[in-house]
């Protein structure tokens, strides 16, 4: 076992911080999840059981866990709101609208004690956090408050039987995923669950008893060592509720490290680049091979082909997380700054189970993040703007995310004000970022808010992020090989969606050549590729131009960004890329196939070039550079102008 | 051959899974010894019906069993009765030592634990059984 000196407790727990965060974040989660509950019964006098008992759960769960790692302001944190928590259980004290304020104050000072740990930033002080906790905790309340027990399910009407359930446990069973907590939450689904206890059978073997009221048929439920009878009377204490078990994960589940599976990734990598190069040496031995032989070789390099695929996308199901996630944690952004703007805002959510790799989740959290904010801080009007203008008094912010063959569609959307072009326009001026024109689209308005720079100096605008961070946003989206675009209107509202590639590592690309040079292009970001007579071109004001789609598509010589010769053929391909309102054609010499590509960054500075967003390696061992295909459209945007 | 040491099995029990990693790397420094986890208290009990288990690491706070309820179960019962039991659970529930230690537990520690005084608390214990 690799087993630091325990001698040194610093450095033996220090080797546990990444499960430490990672259970904090769960717990972090659940608490918020609890707290949006908690909120609607401030002042109620009746408080829900169960979402105490959680979220006294996790407090105590977190401050020994921040004990264990030495985290010891998170430590405190977490004990001060336990202790708060048990007043409200013990209906000591009466969750008041102050009460409920400093709960999500502790909250959220405690994300930020584990965050500035886990970032090395210096950790924020507590003492006045822990003392406005233990203020409302010492509160007295006029009368004993009543908890609720949790609500009771639809199956629990007066019509459900009550049986008693026994379940032996045996190691075959366990074997097969049967056991405790699977019987449980069978049980659970059933109707609802009165009782779960241990008791010793004649022999000294252990069993569990379980009380569950429920209208399913008997007959649907005997199975794996269940057995079933009517269950006597009084042995249903309910009182005695059995609470949840929500925060206990599943035993079929792990957690990995996402490193394993980069490494994992980056061998499925290799082998896709060693299947390329048997395939080019296939194609070498066809003259010399007896054709059947051949034949039989060549179905065997497809299988191996097509089972490299369905391998490489297993591996990357496993990177795969629901990104209702982070849906989730916006929301709980929207209401603390709803709160504390005293907007009113309904946040609909859609698609949250739309999957996503949890790299990409990681990166774009914080730009997703400013995009929420801007838009509740920004976009959204106060109440009584929304009145004055005959708009419904709640705002509306959409989160939805989709997904649209190798890309995931994420859309913020909101009912406000809407961008006005020539605040943005004027703004541009004065800070000397050159813009000549004066009847702008939401593409190019995009470009201006998203120049780094733009807003920075408007103290206002530093203090709710509009324009800082909008560059951020758009870099961070680009070079993850994905796109965002912009779609807003006075007085009626804005929209940012953003498309992302689902995974990273091995991409679908096109490889293309130019002066013989090759070169990859992520399909992803390619709309159309067709074929061009070189006599149907046209040049206009310097850039040449050609007619498609009945639009003028500005054209992108491959060759002139990166200062080769193009053939002077009398055919030459374009490629699509950009939205449909900025479309640019790139213009290569041929077009060499369809690959499957294994991107590599391209670490060293001096190598880094604009337009190019890495390298790959094709079966020959040569290196083709992979383009950057954002960059380009940039490039193309700024040699118009 | 010398003789041949048992292997002892030890059963961690604690709904905090980085807390059972925790304890189990902490155990690791003990020779002869292998461990099984449990996230709560029923799960713990199934433990026991399914696999011998030597020794017990039990937190008191956990969902739907309490560690205390687990401890009168196992003391209840002539199969399990001479299990040790060493409780774990975290600092500032003074009171529940006493009871804990009436109820039958062997030894009482709170986190945050010394995994050096943890591996001799739970080594002695099997040393001596």
């Amino acid at each position: 076992m690799d087993n630091p000196n325990p001698d040194n407790r610093g450095e033996f727990f220090d080797q546990f911080l990444d499960d430490y965060y990672a259970e904090c974040d769960e717990h972090l989660i659940s608490i918020r999840r609890s707290l949006v509950t908690l909120e609607d019964e401030v002042d109620a006098g009746t408080l829900d059981r169960t979402v105490l008992d959680n979220l006294f759960r996790s407090f105590h769960t977190l401050k020994g866990i921040s004990g264990m790692v030495g985290l010891s302001a998170a430590e405190q944190l977490a004990h001060h709101l336990e202790s708060y928590l048990r007043e409200l259980r013990e209906g000591t004290v009466l969750l008041s609208e102050s009460g409920f304020e400093a709960l999500s104050a502790g909250v959220s000072l405690l994300e930020g004690v584990i965050n500035a740990r886990r970032n090395d930033q210096p950790i924020p002080t507590i003492d006045e956090t822990v003392a406005r906790l233990q203020a409302i905790a010492s509160e007295s309340s006029p009368s004993k408050v009543e908890t609720t027990p949790r609500p009771e399910t639809s199956q629990s009407d007066a019509t459900a039987t009550q049986w008693l359930v026994e379940f032996t446990p045996t190691a075959e069973l366990a074997e097969r995923g049967v056991n405790v907590n699977s019987v449980r939450s069978r049980l659970q689904e059933l109707g609802e669950l009165i009782q779960a206890k241990p008791v010793v059978k004649g022999a000294g073997e252990i069993a569990f008893e379980f009380i569950v009221a429920t209208n399913a048929d008997k007959t649907d439920l005997e199975a794996d060592g269940l057995t079933f009878k009517p269950a006597p009377v009084e042995s249903a204490p309910r009182a005695k509720e059995i609470q949840s078990v929500a925060t206990i994960a599943p035993a079929s589940v792990i957690r990995v490290d996402l490193e394993r599976l980069d490494e994992l990734m980056r061998i499925i990598g290799e082998l896709v680049i060693s299947r390329t190069r048997l395939e080019d040496q296939l194609t070498e031995l066809k003259r010399v091979t007896p054709p059947a032989l051949w034949r039989s070789l060549q179905e065997t390099s497809l299988s191996m082909g097509r089972q490299l695929r369905a391998l490489r996308e297993s591996v990357m199901r496993v990177r795969l997380v629901q990104i209702g996630e982070i849906f989730e944690r916006m929301t709980f952004v929207v209401r603390d700054l709803a709160r504390e703007s005293g907007k009113k805002i309904i946040v609909q959510l859609s698609g949250g189970e739309t999957e996503i790799d949890k790299f990409l989740v990681e990166r774009m959290m914080d730009p997703l993040m400013h995009l929420v904010r801007n838009a509740v801080s920004h976009g959204l009007e106060t109440v009584a703007e929304r009145e004055a203008q005959g708009k419904r008094s709640e705002g509306l912010l959409s989160l939805s995310a989709t997904t649209a063959g190798e890309m995931i569609v994420i859309r913020i959307a909101d009912d406000g004000r809407g961008i006005d072009r020539n605040l943005v326009l004027d703004r541009a001026r004065a800070r000397g970022i050159s813009h000549d024109n004066t009847d702008i689209d939401d593409a190019a308005l995009l470009d201006l808010i998203a120049t780094p720079g733009f807003s920075t100096r408007d103290e206002a605008d530093r203090e709710s992020g509009r324009g800082v961070g909008m560059d951020v946003v758009k870099k961070a989206t680009q070079e993850l090989g994905g796109r965002i675009a912009l779609a807003t209107k006075l007085g009626e509202g804005t929209t940012f969606t953003i498309e992302l590639p689902l995974t990273l590592a091995i991409a679908e690309a096109l490889i293309v050549s130019v002066d013989g040079q090759r070169f990859a292009v992520p399909q992803s970001g390619v709309r159309e590729v067709f074929e061009v007579e070189s006599a149907s071109t046209k040049v206009l004001e310097n850039n040449e131009i050609i007619s498609y789609r009945g639009k003028v598509l500005p054209l992108l010589r491959l060759a002139r960004v990166f200062e080769l010769n193009h053939e002077r053929g009398e055919k030459f391909h374009v490629l699509v890329i950009g939205e449909e309102t900025n479309a640019v054609g790139l213009a290569v010499d041929r077009i060499i196939g369809q690959r499957e590509i294994v991107v590599r960054a391209i670490k060293d500075p001096i190598a880094q070039s604009k337009g190019i967003a890495g390298a790959t390696e094709l079966g020959d061992q040569r290196v083709v550079l992979i383009l950057d295909i954002g960059a380009l459209r940039e490039f193309a945007m700024h040699a118009r102008h | 051959m010398p003789d041949e040491i048992k292997t002892n099995n030890i059963l961690v029990v604690d709904d905090s899974p980085t807390m059972r990693r925790m304890v189990i790397t902490s155990l690791g420094s003990l020779r002869k010894v292998k461990s099984t986890q449990a996230g709560s208290g029923l799960e713990a009990i199934e433990r026991l019906a399914i696999e011998p288990v030597d020794l017990m690491v039990l937190d008191l706070n956990m969902p739907d069993m309490h560690g205390m309820e687990v401890i009168d179960f196992v003391r209840k019962h002539q199969a399990y009765r001479n299990i040790p039991i060493v409780v774990l659970t975290t600092k500032g529930e003074e009171s529940s030592r006493t009871q804990a230690l009436a109820a039958g537990a062997n030894r009482y520690l709170t986190k945050p634990f010394d995994p050096r005084q943890l591996a001799d608390v739970v080594g002695s214990l099997l040393n001596a059984s």
